[in-house]
């Protein structure tokens, strides 16, 4: 009986979480404008979404940013990382709760902090302010995969390799990161879905001229949903959903 | 030390044939000395063993020779050059590490291969050499093995091949064995030794296991609380302690307070006692060491004093008694055991009996 009501709440938790996912992407496949019938299968959704030009603008700065932002943050927070790691004890411990800190903090708050930022320096919002935001926000997130990686290294390694003739800097990429290369990796891809899927942080620190996929659909939300919106949201969901399994695929190998 | 002192002892170490000279090393880590005062040099081709207790300095001190901590005060010379300011990577030793720190992410072969890579050599002479050391260390065929897959042993063996395939001048070895069981270490004593004299390389080594540094060195060097106690030989060390101390560290001893009577007789646990030291003066307050097989046990009435036998341990090869005799408690090494409780005679030799000048902190012999 326990056994049978376990089994009950688990499935009602996954209805109630994948259901309306489920909902959307037969809706992308569905051939009518309307959303409350099935007037049989078609990819036309998905053409429309291909065709229309803002779309593809905005998928192209959601995927450029995504990119930049991962490479950005990935180098920052590797180098961070292993800085945080050579301090002493109460230093480290400063620099872990200043890393932890904007983790804990409300998308909301960092936003529109960012934004005021932005506005106080007068730089203009646009491509590149929606970038160091998501840089900002990226960089914690790498340091904190990499750094139990150094964690766990022999730390002779690095003077074993300076005493076999290695400079500081060759002892870097042959000795260090190569160890700490998994926890690179996973920052990396974390950094990538992140950026990819912000919405908040995104919309306060970016212009309208300035679109990513999100607050492009959230815009459009407002004016009554294009069901083209649900064949792109789908695919984000199908992207999102396998970069997060090989994500997680790489943290339980690494255990 | 003055700076005028230090230049003058680095100009006449310089006329020695010294291949490392440490001249009033100290070190203090956040205000904690750590080293206060380390002269030591080191000639070329010898095994040289700094032995102590944890937290001596003896790492340190390598450390300082390795590159790897600068010293705060005094001079390391290497060939009469001084190399304070050379950073690791630009000095002719190798280090062997404890737990060995070999590269996980590389396999046997490339491990090896690290030092010789950096070099620029051309791929064949590396292959060449690096199938030479495998073969020195016993690993044949281990090439393409990964290093965590192998055996405590055997790691300690690719460190070893790791570090002397660079012809290193010197070799550092940081209590290489610390991690194998008894049986392995005995043997990689052996080998290590055996290594160090085909290949003339000069050895520093690291232990705080007394029997190893007896085993192995050509010179011991005795440390305890970042100051060197002895310097010599293991023969001299383990014959002549020049403290309390080093008779304590090296080999068991009983050490009593005893009175120099006069030249050539000391009174310890009430009783006279010939012995072969002078120039400690009449009436002098002296350290007696006296190691546990240098005590004879004879019949109650021929010995020098008489004791009661407290307690006895089957140890292998001897028995070893705890007997009481005055105010002291002897420890005996003995091939033939006495029942407990019995009353025996102790004799020593003239020649047995060590008198040192008294340490403040004698570590008295009450168990």
């Amino acid at each position: 009986m326990m056994k049978w009501l376990k089994k009950c709440y688990l499935a009602l938790v996954l209805i109630f979480l994948y259901v309306p996912i489920i909902v959307l992407i037969v809706q992308s496949f569905n051939a009518g404008k309307s959303r409350a019938k099935w007037e049989g299968f078609s990819l036309r959704w998905y053409i429309e979404l291909f065709q229309d030009e803002r779309t593809l603008q905005a998928l192209f700065v959601t995927l450029s940013i995504a990119v930049l932002a991962m490479i950005v943050s990935t180098v920052l927070g590797t180098l961070a990382a292993i800085g945080i790691h050579a301090m002493k004890k109460r230093p480290q411990a400063l620099m872990m709760t200043l890393t932890n800190l904007p983790n804990t903090m409300p998308d909301i708050v960092t936003g529109i902090s960012l934004m005021l930022l932005f506005i106080f320096t007068k730089v203009e919002r646009g491509y590149v302010t929606m970038l160091l935001a998501h840089i900002t926000f990226d960089t914690p997130y790498v340091i904190l995969s990499v750094l139990p990686k150094l964690k766990q290294m022999n730390r002779h390694t690095y003077e074993a390799a300076l005493d076999l003739g290695a400079t500081p800097m060759y002892a870097l990429f042959h000795v260090i990161i190569p160890q700490c290369k998994q926890g690179i990796i996973t920052g990396a891809m974390l950094a990538f879905t992140l950026s990819l899927d912000d919405f908040t942080i995104s919309y306060f620190t970016t212009s309208p001229l300035v679109q990513n996929l999100s607050t492009l659909i959230y815009s459009s939300a407002r004016k009554g949903i294009d069901p083209s919106l649900n064949a792109l949201s789908a695919l984000m969901f199908v992207a999102l959903l396998v970069l997060l399994l090989i994500v997680n695929r790489r943290t339980a190998e690494d255990k | 030390m003055t700076p005028e002192q230090l230049s003058e002892r680095i100009a006449l170490a310089r006329t020695k044939d010294h291949l490392i000279d440490l001249i009033g090393i100290t070190k203090e880590f956040d205000g904690t000395p750590v080293l206060r005062g380390i002269d030591l040099y080191i000639r070329k081709k010898e095994f040289v063993t700094l032995l102590g207790p944890s937290g001596c300095g003896k790492t340190t001190t390598l450390r300082i020779i390795g590159g790897f901590e600068t010293a705060t005060e005094g001079a390391l010379l290497f060939e009469g050059q001084d190399i304070a300011a050379l950073p690791p990577y630009k000095r002719r030793v190798n280090t062997v590490f404890q737990k060995y720190a070999l590269f996980p992410h590389l396999n046997v072969y490339d491990n090896i291969a690290f030092g010789l890579k950096l070099k620029k050599l051309p791929k064949k002479v590396i292959d060449e050499k690096v199938e030479q050391m495998l073969e020195l260390v016993n690993l044949k065929g281990y090439a393409r093995r990964h290093v965590e897959a192998l055996s405590g042993g055997q790691q300690q063996r690719v460190a070893i091949a790791r570090s002397l395939v660079n012809e290193p001048e010197v070799l550092l070895l940081d209590e290489p064995l610390g991690a194998l069981d008894l049986k392995l270490r005995k043997e990689m004593q052996l080998e290590l030794k055996n290594m160090q004299q085909r290949l003339g390389i000069t050895f520093i080594y690291v232990t705080h296991d007394q029997e190893e540094a007896l085993t192995m060195s050509d010179t011991i060097v005795v440390m305890k609380d970042g100051t060197i106690q002895q310097i010599g030989d293991p023969k001299s060390i383990y014959d002549e302690p020049a403290n309390a101390f080093v008779a304590d560290f090296i080999g068991e001893s009983n050490i009593l307070r005893g009175t120099m009577v006069q030249d050539e007789l000391v009174r310890f646990a009430g009783a006279n006692f010939p012995c072969v030291d002078f120039g400690f003066g009449e009436n002098a307050p002296v350290d007696v060491v006296i190691r546990p097989e240098d005590i004879m046990l004879v019949g109650e009435d021929v010995g020098q004093i008489v004791g009661t036998i407290k307690s006895v341990l089957f140890k292998g090869v001897h028995y070893e008694m705890m007997i009481d005799a005055g105010e002291y408690t002897f420890k005996v090494h003995s091939t033939t055991m006495q029942p407990q409780g019995s009353k025996v005679g102790l004799n020593i030799v003239p020649f047995n009996i060590h008198i040192m000048k008294p340490m403040e902190e004698v570590a008295s012999n009450e168990i």
